[in-house]
């Protein structure tokens, strides 16, 4: 190392930059930005109303009807806004996931959190509008029922609960990888059954509304939700990025980045619980929306390798950009009413995820 | 610089102890090999002096300060460790070796950084790779990677735990050496576990013999004899002299 402190700042400075160039990294994050923005644009012009290209554009510079600058302003754009912000949540905490869990099949909802979540809505949903078989439906609680906010905090309520339920488990075993994912399945299939029985003795009003909450939805965002959501998801990205080397090291396995001075147990539950907050804000709010998590840390993988500091952006502009996509297509395929967004997320993304898999050399 | 003290581990309460009561004591520049059949502990004691696994009961000391109560930062400063199993992920290899400043730089790696890296990639005859996806290259180039990486932690203890496992005898060579080469000049203290005993008595200074979880012979080259070696493998092999050096004969 003595060779190094005799060399000058300038000097270093050089072989510094030479190393950072990472010009085709930087092309590709590029490129995704420009494809998210462009996108962003055109789905302000897509939905069942039928608005020309004029009236959208009047609509966005407040010049138009009063009724396109409302379906323009409080409904287009809080539901694009949802889809950027909740397609960069759900994929990079697959990407976290991921890398801490080191599976290739762990997703953001690992933890059990959407199990849990859509118990805790069904549960809100079922108890107090839907009503119980035996009770029957409960229109006086309908009021508390219909509010989506009480809903969404119940999903995020019992979220939060298996969360921390799992992870205090899990700390027994100094966070190992294998036990966090088998703790995460059997509680959350303790989540499911309890919905599965909480259906059963559902009427079906309560049950048709419960299911239908399931079905993950954009267009439940609103700006006050799309707030709530981008502080969870900035406050996700920001400390994931800042780790990103540290996430590097975990590629190596537990043994070899401990060696290296990362306190692994720490930026584990650190990592897995923030992951696991943004999956319960979004899931809470739109409900579950399948396979964004895993197809898009996948495809950026494969474009840039697993170098976090550029796999952490792209991975959020991937799924910002498919979730767009995907709420999109569900607007113009649902001959009016939008199909379920979850349902085009997997339709879209498999197909695709199957050819950058099998595409290209074999490992 | 390395000392330790009836050092007692065991994966869990209920679980009989793996190490139960291990001692040895290594020197700045000195090469110690640890010797023992599969499952004696080996890795185990690697892990504990490395800070992966907690030791039950013992003294872990570095140059007087107790390696247990070290934040793992400092400790990374000290001791770097080349692993049996090696993985980078798809990282480019400079980026690879970077990881090992990660206690120096915290969250981002500067011009410093980038300077000491290159430094060793080139004293290491990889600069090369630089750019190159360590996942693709091959076993001996790799280990070559994972040395560069545990130097530029500038330790003052570097262990390798099998470090020739999965090569073949031009790169086995060739990694030796160079672990030689960095006890020598770098005056850096060397922990090592070697299945091949002659490989091991030809770089080794001190051998560390272990048995029922500790330390049953301590010896230096010259002390090596055919029972030490017998009794800690349950075997029985000749040791003869070819041209001034030891070689060990197993008997078929």
């Amino acid at each position: 190392m003595e060779t190094v402190e005799k060399m000058g700042m300038q000097e270093r400075r050089q072989i510094h930059n030479k190393h950072n160039e990472h010009k085709r990294e930087l092309t590709i994050l590029a490129l995704l930005a420009a494809a998210v923005l462009a996108l962003a644009f055109c789905c302000l012009f897509a939905g069942s109303s039928h608005m020309s290209f004029g009236d959208c554009l009047n609509a966005l510079l407040g010049k138009s009807t009063a009724a396109n600058n409302r379906i323009l302003w409080n409904i287009r754009i809080p539901r694009v806004l949802a889809a950027l912000i909740a397609g960069a949540g759900l994929s990079v905490s697959g990407l976290i996931m991921q890398t801490n869990l080191n599976n290739p099949m762990a997703s953001p909802s690992t933890l059990g959190v959407s199990n849990a979540a859509v118990f805790g809505a069904n549960l809100s949903i079922i108890a107090f509008s839907g009503g119980f078989l035996s009770t029957g439906n409960n229109p006086a609680n309908y009021g508390t029922g219909a509010n989506p906010y009480s809903t969404s905090l119940m999903a995020f309520g019992f979220s939060l609960l298996s969360i921390l339920l799992i992870l205090a488990l899990c700390r027994l075993r100094a966070f190992s990888p294998g036990v966090v994912v088998l703790a995460g399945i059997a509680v959350g299939s303790v989540w499911t059954a309890a919905t599965t029985v909480l259906q059963f003795y559902a009427t079906d009003v309560g049950l048709s509304a419960a299911v239908i909450w399931n079905f993950g939805d954009l267009g439940r965002a609103t700006y006050r939700t799309d707030l709530l959501m981008l502080a969870a998801v900035v406050c996700g990205l920001v400390f994931f990025q800042l780790m990103s080397w540290k996430y590097n090291a975990l590629l190596g396995g537990d043994g070899a980045a401990k060696s290296m001075g990362v306190s692994v147990e720490r930026l584990r539950f650190c990592s897995l619980l923030l992951a696991s907050v943004i999956t319960a804000v979004c899931v809470s709010f739109l409900g579950i929306i399948g396979f964004v998590g895993i197809i898009c840390p996948h495809v950026t993988k494969k474009l840039l390798g697993q170098d976090h500091r550029f796999g952490i952006p792209a991975a959020s502009l991937a799924g910002s950009l498919l979730l767009l996509l995907a709420d999109t297509l569900s607007r113009s395929m649902g001959n009016g009413s939008a199909l379920p967004v979850g349902a085009i997320t997997s339709l879209l993304g498999a197909p695709f995820f199957l050819a950058v898999i099998f595409s290209g050399k074999s490992d | 610089m390395l000392r330790i003290e009836n050092l007692c581990f065991r994966y869990r309460k209920r679980d009989a102890f793996v190490l139960r009561g291990i001692s040895l004591e290594l020197e700045a520049g000195e090469i110690g090999v640890i010797l023992g059949k599969n499952g004696s502990g080996k890795t185990t004691l690697f892990k504990t002096i490395l800070g992966i696994l907690s030791p039950e009961k013992g003294t872990l000391k570095y140059d007087g300060a107790d390696l247990t109560k070290m934040r793992s930062k400092e400790r990374a400063r000290r001791i770097a460790y080349v692993p049996q199993d090696i993985r980078f992920g798809a990282l480019s290899v400079m980026d690879c070796v970077l990881l090992g400043r990660i206690s120096y730089f915290g969250l981002r790696a500067g011009p410093e950084d980038y300077a000491a890296a290159e430094r060793v990639l080139r004293d290491m005859g990889l600069e090369a790779f630089a750019r190159r996806n360590a996942e693709e290259l091959s076993g001996g180039e790799r280990q070559k990677i994972a040395i560069a990486r545990a130097l530029i932690q500038e330790p003052g203890l570097m262990i390798f735990d099998e470090p020739t496992g999965n090569l073949d005898i031009a790169n086995e060579q060739l990694i030796l050496e160079e672990a030689g080469r960095l006890a020598g000049e770098k005056h850096i203290g060397i922990l090592c576990s070697l299945h091949d005993l002659n490989e091991a008595f030809a770089f080794g200074d001190r051998f560390f013999f272990i048995k029922d979880g500790f330390v049953k012979y301590a010896v230096e080259k010259e002390e090596i004899r055919e029972e030490m070696i017998n009794d800690t493998f349950d075997t029985c092999v000749r040791i003869v002299e070819v041209e001034g050096r030891k070689i060990v004969l197993k008997s078929v």
